[in-house]
């Protein structure tokens, strides 16, 4: 089946973040906002089977055979990043079996902070956090958080129960971004929806329009150490390497 | 063989190829689940290193030798199926056989043994059977080919264990070397198989019923 140039095949779009902040949701909540307008589906990636894909068919949100999962083996990171060929075989299954389909949503599982998708599986990703999370998580960084096309701070109908300030972590976030976009949301709150709506039709139209270029996070944002001995100021370097060192407080291995 | 074959050779021994197998435990753990102790999975490995596992070696060969010669696979495959009569554990077989066609279609498309996998529109076959292809176009000897299939199928189990029942990863490398050695005195005589009807049907009745359940469980980590 060729692609013509004015058919290109669906935008893919990664959804990362650690476990717990709202990732199924939010793909729930973008389903719910364009699945009249776009032809939509959703791939899974679990640490145990398939309760993420469970959860969104039962949202009643989409047809639930246009949600797949797919199985990681303990493995969310290397199955999104390193050895993505389950996730490419889903997606193509999904194009081919749904064609022509718009947007396909490509849940990882939930890990930590350093895991994003590899630019050879998704266009764009959005990277979650959320307000429970702690406040500071995203001063402290990392390459989703510094480098995904989209960082949603998740869940800010919750801030004043946790003690977080909302405009304080977005204005972290923008900090350690660069200027790249960040978006408060929460699903009962229908002006942050529309944002996300909106983004999300931004990105497809770049992409249809061929000018959105997938860009690979990284596997750690250049970050700063401070320097004791020189107080006049530390350093600030970047990784090559897929591990991370040990940074007070940075690393959440929630899973692996 | 020559040297780029042998470099094929451990490309697809090792775990880090992008082929998707990363997902399977090799039927260990449906094994776990199905209650095996852990001090029993050495003799766990070492059968289904000589069933199971024969089964799909064997397959390899047949079908290397089919790749060769541009002989049909379809019997080939049909003779594995029926060797083969846990749905579960085909599924899960052609599930990786996918992963690994997409992988030599990408790193080989002008080959015709790995072509003819898919022609005519075919689904993609088990793994076992684009194992053999993708040896016949590389070049792997047939003793060669026997040996990764096993120790694929070995390593890949004990990868899994040591995710699984953590212990001693030293342990886990003694349970790959004895599974492995358990095959060494056939390898001659699986590598000399030319045809459907000669792969051996050695089947492993429990495994197979592990791995049925194993799949209508939703509280797993791997595929199959």
């Amino acid at each position: 089946m060729p692609d013509s140039p004015t058919a290109p095949r669906a935008l893919r779009l990664g959804v990362a973040g650690p476990v717990g902040t709202g990732k199924s949701s939010l793909i729930a909540t973008v389903c719910r906002a364009l699945a009249t307008e776009l032809r939509l589906g959703v791939i899974t990636n679990d640490i145990y089977t398939d309760e993420d894909a469970r959860f969104l068919r039962s949202a009643g949100v989409l047809d639930p055979d246009r949600i797949r999962a797919v199985e990681t083996g303990a493995c969310p990171h290397t199955a999104i990043r390193d050895d993505i060929t389950t996730n490419l075989l889903a997606a193509e299954d999904l194009e081919r079996d749904f064609a022509p389909l718009d947007v396909v949503l490509i849940e990882s599982g939930g890990d930590n902070l350093t895991a994003t998708f590899s630019p050879a599986l998704v266009d764009a990703q959005i990277f979650v956090l959320d307000v429970a999370g702690g406040g500071d998580v995203a001063r402290k960084g990392g390459p989703g958080i510094g480098r995904a096309d989209l960082l949603v701070v998740n869940k800010t109908d919750l801030a004043p129960y946790v003690g977080v300030d909302v405009a304080q972590m977005v204005a972290d976030a923008e900090a350690a971004r660069d200027g790249r976009a960040v978006l408060a949301l929460s699903r009962t709150d229908a002006a942050s929806v529309a944002a996300l709506r909106a983004w999300v039709l931004t990105i497809l139209a770049s992409h249809r329009a061929g000018t959105h270029i997938a860009q690979d996070p990284g596997p750690m944002a250049p970050h700063f150490h401070a320097d004791e001995e020189h107080p006049e100021g530390g350093f600030t370097h970047s990784h090559d390497e897929d591990h991370a060192h040990a940074h007070a407080g940075a690393g959440s291995h929630a899973n692996e | 063989m020559n040297p780029a074959a042998h470099t094929v050779a451990m490309l697809l021994a090792d775990a880090r190829l992008p082929s998707g197998g990363h997902a399977f435990s090799a039927g260990v753990e449906p094994a776990v689940q199905g209650g095996l102790a852990r001090e029993d999975i050495g003799a766990f490995l070492r059968g289904r290193a000589r069933t199971t596992t024969l089964v799909d070696a064997a397959t390899a060969v047949v079908a290397r030798r089919a790749g060769l010669i541009g002989a049909p696979y379809a019997p080939i495959e049909r003779a594995w199926a029926a060797r083969t009569p846990s749905r579960a554990a085909r599924t899960a077989s052609i599930d990786l056989g996918r992963g690994l066609l997409r992988l030599a279609q990408r790193l080989w498309p002008q080959s015709p043994a790995i072509a003819a996998l898919t022609v005519g529109g075919a689904a993609s076959p088990p793994r076992p059977i684009v194992l053999g292809a993708v040896a016949a176009h590389a070049g792997l000897d047939a003793e060669t080919l026997v040996r990764v299939a096993v120790y694929d199928d070995m390593a890949g189990g004990v990868a899994a264990l040591l995710k699984l029942e953590p212990g001693d990863p030293v342990d886990g490398v003694r349970l790959v070397l004895d599974a492995c050695a358990a095959v060494d005195p056939l390898i001659s005589q699986l590598a000399a198989l030319d045809s459907p009807e000669a792969i051996p049907a050695a089947s492993a009745p429990q495994a197979e019923a592990w791995t049925e359940t194993h799949a209508l469980s939703n509280r797993r980590l791997f595929r199959a």
